[in-house]
């Protein structure tokens, strides 16, 4: 919406009176800490054991022993216990029409207010060991650099969906059905067990402002059902495993493998496996990361945006909303080439960059692999319309961005023969075209690569020249997105070729950006 | 105002090319920043010269190796430095800022008002003496590089102020 105030929050006094506050689940704590109570508990029981064979021996001198231990026992879980029913307490979030709000911490307290209309994406995440508690936590992605996201969970995944659903819904611009702001969110059907009544033993928190609304009457759920969805495409695991088997990577590994049972056999110095070790661990928990983070990838589209699923023991459940996704990059590692394969990702402003590998490289994946008419079907998900000046020539010019060079090329802008000395390999490759929706660069010989940027997405644009570049009369071409795993580049361009594009490229974006469709997607179609 | 068109200066207008698009002036910054440049190397690269130096007096001749990089060093910034300072300059259009640098190694940025996050301003102690700041504009994307050195802080005030108000007429969406 781009005539709200920007950059403050839209949250008014008067919108906070009637905010209703939910609790998230009592086993919240539990699954998110599960890893320290497990330890805590280990060494508590270690420490009880060995006191107990300590107690068993002396416990004919001296019987009391067996209390203290007990009760050493019992204040420790009491202590646990304690934190963690209070910092249940403490978590609550709420929703109204502008914003989500979260706020949590015992000591430190945290609130936080996430505005809707600059929601980035929402991702439903379920760690292992909160599906099998049927919980999953609900990540609001707003674009404030690393860890700005409000983190609402653990909830019931029911509860989850649809408080997904409602704040996608307020975030579209639909108004809930209910006059009465927020108290007839989805969410509100959580139970009466999970409602905040008030916020006793927390002074600061008992203001009046923030003072909650107890129900009124039964709870009656919000007509915002779930937007409906449709199956683009998925991805079998036994692609997804051949995939990663064709990884350079990966037979890297294999052969680094045989080349270390060779030396155990030769030497019959079994040491030596000890110390590759660490390698070989490294490049298996890469592909086993690789494989459970996409496996069973499936993309759906909905009025809502885009829709992915994946993940083998955590799952994740995406949703991006449109005109959120800042960039696309299509790429084909070598080995791909045979069965035309390609990998589409996305930079999303609230996903923040790649130093999360992890996290980040999941997030940020469209389609983990697939042959090139999925792939261009991905592109297809965030760009239904290119806008090429001749619509039937859409695929052509795809193709061409895909894999088509200089000697082919009827729409790209490319190097000039004199960027062969610094650039020998990829020169032919290196272009750009421009279609009445976005800038495609395209770049690489051996990882093939093409990036695709949305005009109305452009944040800054950027030319530099180094001194052989200027030698030779060329100049890089970069397009600055938000922070993720692409950065568009046009590489080695003629100079007068890069400034006009520089200046061509300002105008289009500023064009595009008074265009711009509503932050609120549907509010359009109301 | 300190800041010179660029015409009016003839190593500015020697370069052309991509680096100047047609109908723009350049603002140049303050000349005050080629001191604060370069007490900063000087303070870096000060300590091996002078342990070098001693080392050569005492221990051995060898050691005016260890000072003389440095000391060269010093030399090639005291050359470069002002070069540096007047290939820095910037100009407002109508709907973005235009931000060029360098002599080598060249680069030219344009930020859309609408696109600006927040802008800072920044002056370390020696900027401060020296009466100079730094405007560093930032858009959502992390690449965008575009910081203004040496700007007399009323310029530097200024062009904060309406590169604020600015954005905000101009406030898009990411």
């Amino acid at each position: 919406m781009s005539d709200s105030t920007p950059g403050v929050a839209a949250t008014t006094t008067a919108g906070r009176r009637d905010l209703e506050w939910h609790r998230v689940h009592p086993v919240t704590p539990f699954v998110r800490g599960w890893a320290a109570v497990v330890a805590l508990l280990f060494l508590a029981s270690q420490q009880v054991l060995d006191d107990v064979a300590n107690a068993v021996r002396a416990a004919d001198s001296i019987r009391s022993l067996w209390w203290v231990v007990l009760l050493g026992a019992v204040l420790v879980l009491a202590v646990i216990f304690g934190y963690a029913a209070l910092a249940w307490r403490m978590t609550a979030y709420a929703v109204d029409d502008e914003t989500a709000h979260l706020r949590k911490g015992i000591l430190f307290r945290q609130q936080r207010h996430a505005r809707l209309d600059r929601l980035q994406a929402v991702d439903v995440r379920q760690p292992l060991l909160a599906r099998l508690f049927g919980l999953a936590e609900l990540r609001l992605e707003v674009a404030g650099g690393s860890d700005s996201g409000v983190a609402i969970g653990f909830l019931k995944e029911a509860d989850a969906q649809r408080l997904r659903a409602d704040l996608l819904a307020r975030a579209a611009g639909v108004k809930a059905g209910h006059p009465a702001a927020a108290t007839g969110t989805p969410a509100a059907t959580a139970g009466p067990d999970e409602r905040v009544d008030a916020a006793p033993g927390e002074p600061a928190e008992a203001s009046p402002g923030e003072a909650t609304v107890a129900p009124d009457g039964p709870d009656v759920p919000a007509a915002v059902p779930e937007a409906p969805e449709r199956l683009v495409y998925e991805v079998p695991p036994t692609r997804l495993l051949l995939s990663l088997l064709r990884m350079p990577g990966v037979w890297f590994g294999v052969l680094s493998l045989v080349a270390v049972g060779v030396a155990v056999a030769v030497t019959r110095e079994v040491s030596i496996l000890f110390s590759a070790l660490p390698a070989i661990l490294g490049v298996g928990g890469y592909i086993f990361q690789r494989f459970a983070g996409e496996f069973g990838f499936r993309a759906a589209l909905s009025p809502d945006g885009i829709r992915l699923r994946h993940g083998l023991l955590e799952t994740r459940a995406q949703t991006i909303p449109p005109g959120r996704v800042q960039a696309v990059s299509i790429t084909q590692s070598p080995l791909w080439r045979g069965p035309d394969w390609w990998r589409v990702r996305v930079n999303v402003a609230g996903y923040g960059g790649v130093e999360n590998l992890q996290q980040g490289e999941q997030q940020h994946v469209l389609l983990p692999v697939g042959p090139r008419e999925e792939a261009l079907t991905a592109l297809w998900l965030v760009l239904p319309d290119l806008e090429v000046d001749d619509p039937d020539a859409t695929l052509a010019l795809l193709d061409e961005a895909l894999t088509g060079d200089a000697r082919t090329d009827r729409w790209f802008v490319t190097s000039p023969r004199r960027a062969r000395l610094l650039d020998p390999w990829s020169w032919r490759r290196n272009g750009y075209a421009v279609t009445g929706r976005a800038l495609l660069a395209r770049g690489g010989r051996f990882v093939r690569r093409l990036e695709v940027v949305p005009h109305e997405r452009t944040q800054s644009l950027g030319l530099t020249q180094g001194p052989w570049q200027r030698r030779r009369g060329l100049a890089s071409f970069a397009l600055h997105s938000t922070p993720g795993p692409i950065s568009p580049m046009v590489y080695h361009l003629d100079e007068a070729e890069a400034a006009r594009l520089l200046g061509e490229q300002s105008a289009r974006a500023r064009r595009a950006r008074a265009h711009a469709g509503p932050e609120r997607w549907m509010e359009g179609s109301r | 105002m300190t800041s010179i068109p660029a015409d009016a200066d003839p190593s500015t207008t020697r370069q052309t090319g991509p680096f100047d698009p047609a109908d723009v002036v350049w603002q140049r910054v303050s000349p005050r920043l080629v001191p604060a440049r370069l007490i900063t190397a000087a303070a870096t690269l000060a300590v091996p010269v002078v342990a070098g130096v001693v080392l050569a007096v005492l221990v051995s001749p060898w050691f005016w190796l260890l000072a003389g990089v440095p000391a060269a060093l010093l030399v090639w910034a005291l050359l470069l430095v002002p070069r540096q300072v007047r290939a820095i300059g910037y100009a407002e259009r109508d709907d973005d800022l235009l931000i060029r640098k360098g002599i080598m190694f060249r680069t030219l940025v344009v930020v859309p008002y609408g696109r600006m996050q927040y802008v800072d301003v920044e002056a370390g102690p020696l900027d401060r003496k020296l009466g100079i700041a730094k405007v560093q504009l930032h858009t959502a994307s992390a690449n965008t590089d575009a910081d203004i050195p040496g700007l007399v802080p009323d310029e530097a005030e200024r062009l904060r102020d309406r590169l604020t108000a600015r954005g905000e007429a101009r406030l898009a969406g990411l």
